[in-house]
């Protein structure tokens, strides 16, 4: 079969492509609806590869299902669309067996909260060496707008009409209490500010958490769209570097629309080192 | 000596020492020169005072099954001896204890329940161990020092034996059983009137070549490390938890890496990942997790990536019947998961093919790019053998992957279609060789496509690779194979094979013309190999250990003609007994 033909203008494509960030895009054209906050999302990735000067090859970018699960066929690496849930149990596996790899778990949030919820916990305290994406547009967009597990309460869904009888989950609070050594909240909104917490969390020594507040343009008409999020989301300028898990509880409790690093904890080891550590000492 | 084929079982209460006891006798005819095979029963809960039964099969010649009766009971506790009396032979031997601790009500004593025909020896079983050691825990210790007294087994090499095994005990708990050892097998000789005609005289005196004395959770393990297993996640769960035990203290020793997760689905998906980056990987599980597992099964075949799940059967469904042996997952094995998904399914036949199952297990996933699900069974798992020291694999079968070369990188399609199915691979890291991997259907670079005519096509290049893995598949195993015809045929898998070629070889002893087929690879299935097989004979009997005939539904439909089936949901091992009687009968 004759490869698609590229979405690209290839000439213009390969001017630009070995100067900057977009030799981490694939050819592939994203299939988000126009005006998704994915896109941003996207440009942050490569924006941060760019800098931190990854190599193609060793990046792996493991996805669940939904939305957010096409995001590896659009960076120009390598990358695997697992199972609905379970892109962190894959990346785990990835990353304990291929250490030399910079490895990417991505999921929204009905894939990491919901069907997956149960992952996460373990792969935080456990501490597994890979940057995880939370893209949390608070609903289910690929099925068409179902409540997701972080759904305002009484937001009106497809699947609750009369509105969403469910408390949301504060994802913040979740990766803070579960252990993960790195919290961190971004914004699509902003490419420029996502950019540098992705770079922070790949430099990362352990696992790291970042929540991406992002809009479903098509789904989502009265909570978090363009509008909402513009208005209220707001820079914390906090980068909690002394443990201190109580000032990280605090903002994350109060401060649902600001983005910053709520927590990292640079001495801990992760999982690797930890394995290591007790082999040598048991054998 | 020659005919020396013995089944003796120890029966007592858990703490007793039972299985202990069971070991030593097995560990110690091995090094006599005889086969042995053991299998020992007991509760699910770990407190408490349950029964244990340590069943142990010893012969001078090949042991195909464990033996449905035995031949000689150990009574060490009376209560639960009495419910095992009904797997003594009728002329069979029953050591007891003539002097317990309390007084018997007379229907509380196992020698009150013995059988006419059945021959009683007691012995002061308690007396002796407190006499030995001042308590009654060397009891086990003075049955078996009473039971090498009857049946003329040498008594210096045996406790030798017995202190091999306590080797890294105290002197004292050495001391205490060979004392207890000792006072059974004197006072026995001394007081026991023999009046049967077993005789376990060893029959190399100590010249036996090595062997290894192994179960089949334990040779998977070993079998794993040799075959450069690199990766294993895993969660636990009876009867295949030891398989992790064993590779959480040797996979680090050989670089590997062992992550216990926080459910099965997370311990197939890290395998998958590991997979993925070109690493060996497997997990083992039972039924309640494989079902968790099938979630991931599809994944596997459809992205292509290697994959080795062991599920050791037990019985079901749901929970089920933990600490029993079945084989009612051979359905879920072949095609439990999404839609038309062709994996390898492997089941090996007997302790010592684990080991030559699980070294292709990692490489058929490893080079056919597939999941590779290996059936064993709580017998299998937990069976103990002495089998002569297996082969390493070799080179080939250590370095599988079919890489891209220099010409496929120039535009490198991941999903390639190729005369065997098999797409070149490679890992992430290589240069040139990126590509994407989706559950979705897709063409062959990997990007999603739903075209039916794509859908089509990509599904007859699994199918092809699928099935040219049966270029591959180890020769089936046929017991009698000198005949043009025969009157009846069994056919069977997995752990019942052994009891269906000794049924058929002592078949053709009675004059009934009989042979058996069977199969480690189960998926895909060599059915031009069973075709064969089975139409030299006028009729098929297929025994297994499932109520609804799995392998026998799955047989009649390649045969498309009628088979008899004998079916057993007992959690006891299949026995060539029960075959034979049903061969009698056809």
């Amino acid at each position: 079969m004759e490869p698609i033909e590229s979405a690209y203008l290839d000439e213009k494509l390969e001017t630009v492509k070995d100067i900057d960030f977009l030799q981490y895009r694939s050819t592939d054209l994203p299939t988000w609806c126009p005006g998704c906050g994915y896109f941003g999302i996207v440009d942050a990735f490569y924006r941060a590869c760019r800098e931190l000067d990854l190599k193609h090859e060793n990046i792996v970018t493991v996805s669940g299902i939904g939305c957010s699960g096409r995001t590896p066929i659009f960076i120009n690496s390598y990358g695997f669309h697992t199972l609905h849930g379970r892109s962190i149990p894959v990346a785990s596996g990835l990353k304990l067996a291929r250490e030399d790899l910079t490895v990417f778990a991505v999921a929204g949030d009905g894939d990491a909260l919901g069907i997956g919820g149960g992952h996460l916990p373990h792969v935080a305290r456990k501490n597994i060496n890979i940057t995880f994406l939370l893209f949390d547009n608070s609903i289910y967009g690929l099925t068409k707008g179902q409540s997701s597990s972080t759904t305002p309460y009484e937001m009106r869904t497809n699947s609750h009409p009369a509105g969403n009888p469910d408390t949301p989950l504060n994802p913040i609070k979740l990766a803070l209490s579960y252990g993960a050594s790195f919290v961190a909240r971004g914004y699509a909104g902003d490419p420029q500010g996502l950019k540098e917490l992705i770079k922070e969390a790949t430099l990362h020594q352990g696992f790291s958490f970042i929540q991406i507040l992002t809009p479903c343009v098509t789904f989502d008409k009265e909570n978090r769209t363009w509008k909402a999020l513009k208005e209220n989301v707001y820079d914390l300028n906090l980068h909690i570097e002394e443990k201190n898990m109580e000032t990280a509880m605090r903002m994350a409790e109060h401060e649902p629309y600001g983005v910053g690093i709520f927590f990292q904890d640079r001495d801990r080891l992760h999982y690797q080192e930890i394995l290591r550590n007790l082999n040598a000492a048991s054998a | 000596m020659k005919d020396i084929n013995i089944v003796i079982e120890i029966c007592g209460s858990a703490g007793e020492g039972t299985i202990s006891a069971g070991e030593i006798l097995s560990r110690f005819m091995s090094s006599q020169g005889f086969e042995i095979m053991s299998f020992d029963s007991y509760p699910a809960e770990i407190r408490g005072f349950g029964k244990c039964v340590a069943h142990t099969r010893i012969s001078a010649n090949p042991i195909y099954s464990p033996g449905k009766l035995s031949d000689v009971l150990i009574a060490l506790n009376d209560k639960h001896s009495i419910s095992q009396l009904f797997a003594l032979k009728e002329n069979g031997i029953l050591i007891y204890d003539s002097q317990p601790a309390r007084p018997h009500k007379e229907d509380e004593s196992v020698v009150g329940w013995a059988k006419p025909g059945m021959i009683s020896y007691g012995i002061p079983l308690n007396m002796l161990a407190h006499k030995a050691a001042g308590n009654a825990r060397g009891m086990n210790m003075v049955a078996l020092g009473a039971l090498a007294a009857l049946f003329h087994v040498d008594k210096l090499a045996f406790t030798d034996s017995i202190k091999a095994r306590y080797s890294k005990k105290k002197q004292i708990v050495i001391d205490s059983n060979v004392n207890s050892f000792l006072e059974g097998y004197d006072w026995a000789k001394k007081n026991i009137k023999k009046i049967d005609h077993h005789s376990l005289k060893g029959i190399s005196l100590g010249r036996a070549k090595e062997k290894l004395i192994i179960n089949g959770n334990q040779l998977v393990a070993q079998a794993a490390l040799d075959a450069n297993l690199s990766f294993y996640a895993g969660y636990p769960i009876t009867p295949a938890t030891k398989i992790m035990e064993i590779l959480s203290k040797e996979l680090p020793k050989h670089g590997g890496t062992l992550l216990q997760t926080e459910d099965e689905i997370s311990a197939i998906g890290a395998v998958i990942g590991a997979g993925f980056g070109g690493k060996r990987a497997m997990t083992a599980t039972s039924g309640p997790g494989f079902a968790l597992m099938t979630e991931f099964t599809g994944l596997s075949v459809m992205a292509e990536v290697p994959a080795v799940i062991i599920n050791s059967q037990r019985g079901g469904p749901s929970t089920g019947i933990p600490t029993k042996t079945e084989q009612s997952d051979f359905n879920s094995a072949v095609s439990g998961g999404t839609g038309d998904c062709p994996r390898i399914v492997l089941a090996p036949t007997d302790t010592k093919s684990c080991y030559e199952a699980t070294v292709l297990a990692l490489y058929l996933a490893e080079k056919y790019q597939t999941l590779v699900v290996l059936l064993l069974d709580f017998f299998l798992s937990n069976s103990i053998r002495n089998i002569d020291i297996p082969q390493k694999p070799s080179a080939e079968m250590l370095d599988a992957n079919i890489a891209p070369d220099k010409e496929d990188l120039k535009d490198y399609q991941r999903y390639k279609i190729t005369e065997t199915g098999i797409s070149p691979r490679a890992v992430p890291g290589t240069k040139g060789g990126m590509f994407f991997s989706t559950g979705l259907e897709h063409d062959e670079y990997g990007r999603p496509n739903y075209d039916d005519a794509n859908h089509l096509k990509m599904t007859q290049k699994r199918y092809k690779k699928f099935n040219t893995v049966l270029l591959e598949a180890p020769a089936p195993e046929i017991s009698v194979k000198d005949k043009e015809t025969f009157d009846i045929g069994v056919i069977s898998w997995g752990s019942s094979a052994g009891a269906a070629h000794e049924a058929a070889m002592t078949a053709q002893k009675e004059g009934i013309n009989a042979s058996s087929f069977s199969t480690m690879m189960v998926s895909p299935f060599p059915e031009k190999d069973l075709i064969e097989f089975a139409d030299k004979c006028k009729k098929i009997l297929i025994p297994e250990l499932n109520f609804s005939g799995q392998f026998a539904n799955f047989v009649t439909h390649i045969l498309k003609r009628p088979v008899e089936r004998l079916n057993f949901i007992t959690g006891r091992p299949m026995a060539s007994e029960d075959i034979l009687q049903k061969m009698r009968e056809m």
